[in-house]
């Protein structure tokens, strides 16, 4: 049961990945990576999680009880962060080149510039 | 105190310059130039003062807020390291140098403050990337990278350009992505993510979970060859590097690539036992893979007409070397992988600076249009020249010491075959590269082309980088005494190999 979650957080990884490599729309690609983020995500929290742990903040009457490891939450935050500017940016790009294109579909664009050249 | 302290200053300073410029160079068009110049020549010299540092006491550590590792996070230079940083921080400056110049006349002016800032960006993060030892810090700084990269790919805004960009942007956050998954891996098998720690406690680790440790080193290897271009995934480079400016084409083509192959060096070499990836069909498939980029890169450069195109498929050729001089996993073969990674960005950066001047003074992009501009423009047309025959490896430049110490670590290994892999893409070099020189000089030009001023910034950043390539060519002792006892070491530790 224990290996459950890092089990799924590799199916969801590869579910990303696939999703990434095989649309051909810019959108669906830009979710399929963040899919794939959030499996690494699940993965690094599963590995802090400790069974019946609670969360590590140290006070005089709970010193005795187990903590979840706190390092992989810490790990995630900055983790999100670059997720979310690497997200915000491909956007903006994908948005600059519909407007050029009219189109987020890859294939649609490489074909408009052939037909250009 | 400044001595003590002066790694993480290294990192900080190109990135307090990026905000600086920022805050008030969209109002000052000239500060902005400057303090760019300002923050990448000092950098160059605080690079310079580690460098020295280092041979003088040897290898340096600094402990992050003064947390000692595991807790905290660890910056470490030892003589690998500190010449990685002198590659990065000098052929940036010099790139900047040329930038600062011909810059106005090649972007839009309204983004050449983001331009410099970005730029600034990019060198912290790639400095960040060669002297941390602590993995996690290591992915940020490579996500730093990628999105400053892809951003100086696309900042002038135009459709191929961002094109390119959004193509780089998606494969280099595979790449990110698989490499996070493989640090988490690390983290879940020893607990640490430090690299000397993860090394020490790898064989414990490898005993208890073999297969998620097998798992791991595919994933991060493979993440990082995403990164770096090696063939067969390297399809976003050539867009990427032939559509962006011409500066950022030369620090891209000559450095980001370069610092995926520091991070792979520190993996192979400081983090997994040798005996450990000797075990593993590993060298098989990296030898195979660089071989096969070598020969792929240098055929699709022939067949290209755009130059900037020529120039972007010959890095992926020459990051075949690089690979190759990793995975042959000898002495030698390591000392031509590291020189190489310093020569090639001297050279590639000079190819694609001289190739931007061409273009931009001919108007003309394809390789037919720039004969006979040797005559009108020396300058650029002597440094292309300088380039293409150190590319080839004629003695005297130094493209030929990093295949010569190649060719010298596939005997050490036994791997006669590399020998010949290595003399058949030279004849490829000359092939593709040795027409331009030819007709630039000799043929009559096919376009009428007035005869401009290059901005003297750009005269120098190029004479600079002629002079490098003389220089380590003739006298190559210099780098090589400084880096081979550091990897005589690494081998030694292993017991050889």
């Amino acid at each position: 049961m224990d290996n459950l979650f890092y089990a799924m957080a590799f199916v969801i990884f590869l579910t990303g990945f696939w999703i990434m490599l095989s649309h051909a729309n810019l959108i669906k690609k830009i979710i399929g990576m963040n899919i794939m983020e959030s499996a690494v995500f699940l993965f690094l929290v599963a590995i802090g999680y400790v069974r019946d742990g609670s969360a590590p903040i140290v006070t005089e009457a709970s010193s005795a009880i187990t903590y979840v490891n706190p390092l992989p939450s810490a790990l995630i935050l900055t983790g999100i962060v670059v997720s979310v500017s690497v997200t915000a940016f491909a956007l903006g790009l994908i948005v600059r080149l519909y407007q050029h294109y009219g189109t987020v579909d890859v294939d649609e664009i490489t074909r408009m510039r052939s037909e250009e050249q | 105190m400044i001595t003590a302290h002066i790694m993480p200053l290294t990192i900080l300073l190109p990135l307090v310059g990026a905000y600086i410029i920022l805050l008030f160079g969209s109002r000052h068009k000239i500060l902005a130039r400057n303090v760019a110049l300002a923050t990448a020549g000092v950098t160059f010299a605080m690079v310079c003062f580690i460098t020295y540092l280092v041979s003088a006491h040897g290898t340096f550590v600094y402990h992050l807020g003064g947390w000692a590792p595991p807790l905290g996070i660890e910056l470490m230079a030892d003589n690998i390291t500190a010449f990685l940083l002198v590659t990065f921080a000098s052929v940036a400056f010099i790139v900047l140098l040329f930038a600062s110049d011909v810059l106005p006349g090649e972007i839009n002016p309204k983004v050449i403050t983001r331009y410099y800032a970005l730029y600034l960006v990019l060198l912290g993060s790639l400095l960040g990337i060669v002297l941390s030892n602590d993995f996690f810090n290591i992915y940020v700084f490579l996500e730093i990278s990628s999105i400053a990269a892809a951003a100086l790919v696309a900042v002038n805004g135009d459709k191929l350009a961002m094109e390119a960009s959004v193509k780089y942007l998606i494969m280099s956050t595979l790449g990110s992505g698989t490499v996070l998954m493989g640090i988490a891996g690390l983290y879940m098998v020893t607990g640490y993510l430090n690299l000397d720690f993860i090394a020490s406690n790898l064989s414990a680790a490898y005993a208890g979970y073999p297969l998620t440790v097998l798992m791991t080193l595919a994933m991060l290897v493979v993440g990082i060859a995403v990164k770096a271009a090696l063939f067969p995934l390297h399809v976003w480079l050539p867009d990427a590097h032939g559509a962006a400016p011409t500066s950022s084409s030369a620090i891209l083509s000559g450095l980001v690539v370069k610092v995926y192959i520091a991070v792979l060096l520190k993996l192979l070499y400081r983090v997994f036992p040798l005996d450990f990836i000797a075990a593993l069909p590993l060298q098989a498939s990296l030898l195979v893979m660089a071989t096969l980029g070598i020969f792929v890169g240098s055929i699709l450069a022939i067949r290209q007409k755009d130059i900037k195109k020529m120039l972007a498929y010959s890095t992926v050729a020459q990051i075949g070397y690089v690979f190759l001089g990793i995975g042959l996993f000898s002495e030698k073969a390591m000392i031509g992988a590291v020189l190489h990674v310093f020569n090639h960005a001297v050279m590639k950066s000079m190819l694609f600076l001289s190739a931007g001047l061409l273009i931009k003074y001919s108007g003309r992009r394809e390789i037919a249009d720039l004969a006979g501009l040797g005559r009108t423009y020396p300058l650029p047309m002597i440094a292309f020249s300088v380039g293409a025959l150190s590319m080839v490896g004629i003695p005297s430049f130094s493209g030929f010491i990093s295949k010569w110490y190649l060719g010298l670590g596939a005997l050490e290994a036994n791997q006669l075959l590399f020998l010949v892999v290595l003399l058949v893409s030279s004849l490829l070099n000359a092939f593709y590269y040795l027409p331009i020189v030819i007709a630039g000089f000799f043929k009559k030009g096919t376009v009428e082309v007035e005869k401009q001023v290059i901005p003297v910034g750009a005269q120098i950043s190029l004479i600079f980088l002629i002079a490098a390539t003389f220089f380590f060519g003739l006298f190559s002792n210099i780098p090589v005494s400084y880096i081979a006892p550091t990897i005589q070491g690494l081998f030694g530790m292993f017991g050889g190999v």
